[in-house]
């Protein structure tokens, strides 16, 4: 009954995502209500994302800008794991260090990592080296946060009934630490590239040479609003995409969490 | 756990611990700073200047105009535009959620579009929003909007889903017309996730606001931190950073606490063992 409800309403998301896309092309089409110059129609975006994928579009083509984007959000959100991981296991595991490291993070959260690019400007130019700082520190707190409490996670009563029950280090670490560590650290991770996604598309706007925000805004500038739908489409993609490879990933390595979210 | 240590007798909680630790840690890192730029000219002030400094261009922008305004003038214009678009997007959010979860069928005919455009981070509607309105306030409300938009959505969906079927059928049965219901048993039980809703939506609002202005602008702080940058004034950049932290952490605490204010059953419930 709850099953062919679910599939019923996705039939209609269906069907209306089509009639969303018919109205669009209605509502833009040559001599239509909306001007090109406003929004452009669903085939030249179509027509011009295929173009841009052989002609260069602002020095690279497609594939040149969606590269550059992603290995920049790639660098920094990795860098912050191995910076954050690691400095959230310690702060958990040392309170000292934790009363010592927390207040210059509660100091810099309510800044929007966002804020910092003028400054990660002047120090160090326009340049990579400024969008992945932007970027790594969009995804450093995520890291961090979730490191730590992912320790705190770790019932110390599960160690020792394992322990009791005569399990090894390397058993108590694979079995118990890391089944109820791991959900954590891999939300964490989750939540992180998200950030860092969207940080480096401001970054982008502000301060490139290439990538997909430099596209839009540059397309903008020059009225190329086909170009500009381009660029914001495959920006919406490429972060859904990155979404669903957390998930497939989280389902990868801590398949439990998922079985647990559902039985509640 | 039963040592004592010199420098922290047992009979300091570990509250007070953490607390001294932590000052230690600020005021360490504060002498570190002055240390580097004041005293001994480790590093250029043109790249980073020293507390002092800061506090004094912090005061210089108070009293004289820089990109246009004051200080003040920066921050009221950053607010209301913050405002407009947390506000609209409050207005038209809520009901959408009700929708969402009473109508399913609307839900289904629009969800294909909320998706796709909830997956579109706000920063990547800034270009389509200056070609549509130009450098105005209207280009960062949008943005600002956008931001705030699907999680006062999508928190009011959750909001309503949780009244309990039985407790509609009881109102019905003792005659509460359908405003009545809405009134008297959908509400308190979906105030308080919708409020969760606003109050993510608030903070978010404030973070695309000044994305927003960083890239254009005529006033408001992000665009006094990019002023500060093509100044190559890196004081007036700390200034803004500074401002914002504050104004977010001050937003962000006023709504925590009318929540108790406005909603002050919350509390109650969540000692009744939730909803």
């Amino acid at each position: 009954m709850r099953r062919s409800m679910v599939s019923r309403a996705f039939l209609i998301s269906l069907v209306a995502g089509v009639g969303w896309v018919l109205l669009w092309a209605w509502l833009t089409r040559a001599g239509g209500p909306v001007p090109k110059l406003f929004f452009p129609s669903p085939e030249e975006v179509f027509d011009r994302f295929l173009k841009m994928w052989t002609r260069p579009y602002l020095g690279s083509t497609l594939l040149g800008h969606i590269s550059s984007s992603l290995s920049i959000v790639l660098a920094g959100w990795v860098l912050a794991g191995i910076v954050g991981v690691p400095l959230g296991i310690a702060m958990a595991w040392w309170r000292k260090l934790k009363w010592i490291a927390f207040p210059v993070f509660q100091l810099i959260r309510p800044v929007p990592p966002l804020a910092w690019i003028p400054l990660t400007l002047v120090w160090m130019g326009i340049g990579d080296a400024a969008r992945i700082t932007v970027v790594f520190i969009a995804a450093l707190v995520p890291w961090m946060m979730n490191s730590m409490q992912s320790v705190y996670s770790v019932d110390k009563l599960l160690i020792d009934a394992g322990r009791t029950l005569g399990a090894n280090d390397r058993q108590i670490l694979s079995r118990v630490v890391c089944r109820t560590a791991l959900p954590t650290l891999v939300a964490g991770a989750r939540i992180a590239l998200g950030n860092a996604w969207t940080t480096l598309i401001a970054a982008e706007l502000l301060a490139a040479t290439a990538g997909l925000g430099y596209v839009a805004l540059n397309a903008s500038r020059m009225l190329d609003t086909d170009v500009l739908l381009v660029a914001m489409l495959l920006i919406g993609i490429l972060g859904a995409l990155l979404s669903i490879m957390m998930q497939l990933a989280t389902r990868f390595l801590a398949p439990w969490s998922i079985r647990q979210s559902r039985g509640q | 756990m039963t040592q004592t240590w010199v420098v922290e007798p047992a009979h300091w909680s570990a509250k007070t611990q953490a607390t001294l630790y932590g000052a230690a840690s600020l005021l360490g890192l504060l002498f570190l700073w002055i240390a580097a730029t004041s005293i001994f000219g480790w590093i250029d002030p043109r790249v980073l200047p020293s507390p002092f400094e800061i506090a004094l261009r912090f005061a210089d922008l108070l009293v004289d105009p820089f990109g246009g305004a004051t200080l003040l003038g920066h921050v009221l214009g950053s607010l209301k535009r913050w405002g407009l678009g947390v506000v609209t997007a409050a207005i038209l959010g809520v009901p959408v959620g009700v929708l969402f979860a009473w109508a399913p069928l609307f839900r289904a005919v629009v969800n294909p579009v909320f998706e796709i455009l909830r997956y579109i981070p706000p920063f990547a509607w800034v270009p389509i929003a200056i070609l549509w309105f130009g450098a105005s306030t209207m280009t960062q409300a949008m943005v600002v909007f956008i931001a705030a938009f699907p999680a006062i959505v999508i928190n009011s969906q959750l909001g309503v889903q949780q009244v309990e079927k039985i407790l509609l059928d009881a109102a019905r049965v003792y005659g509460a017309g359908s405003l009545r219901t809405l009134r008297r048993v959908v509400m308190p039980v979906a105030a308080p996730t919708i409020y969760t809703g606003i109050r993510i939506a608030v903070s978010n609002g404030w973070m695309a606001l000044v994305g927003a202005e960083l890239i254009v602008g005529k006033n408001g702080l992000g665009f006094l931190i990019s002023q500060g940058q093509n100044n190559d004034s890196v004081s007036t950049i700390f200034v803004g950073i500074i401002s914002i932290g504050i104004l977010g952490l001050l937003i962000d605490t006023i709504v925590q606490r009318s929540e108790k204010i406005l909603l002050p059953w919350r509390g109650r419930l969540d000692q009744a063992g939730g909803i």
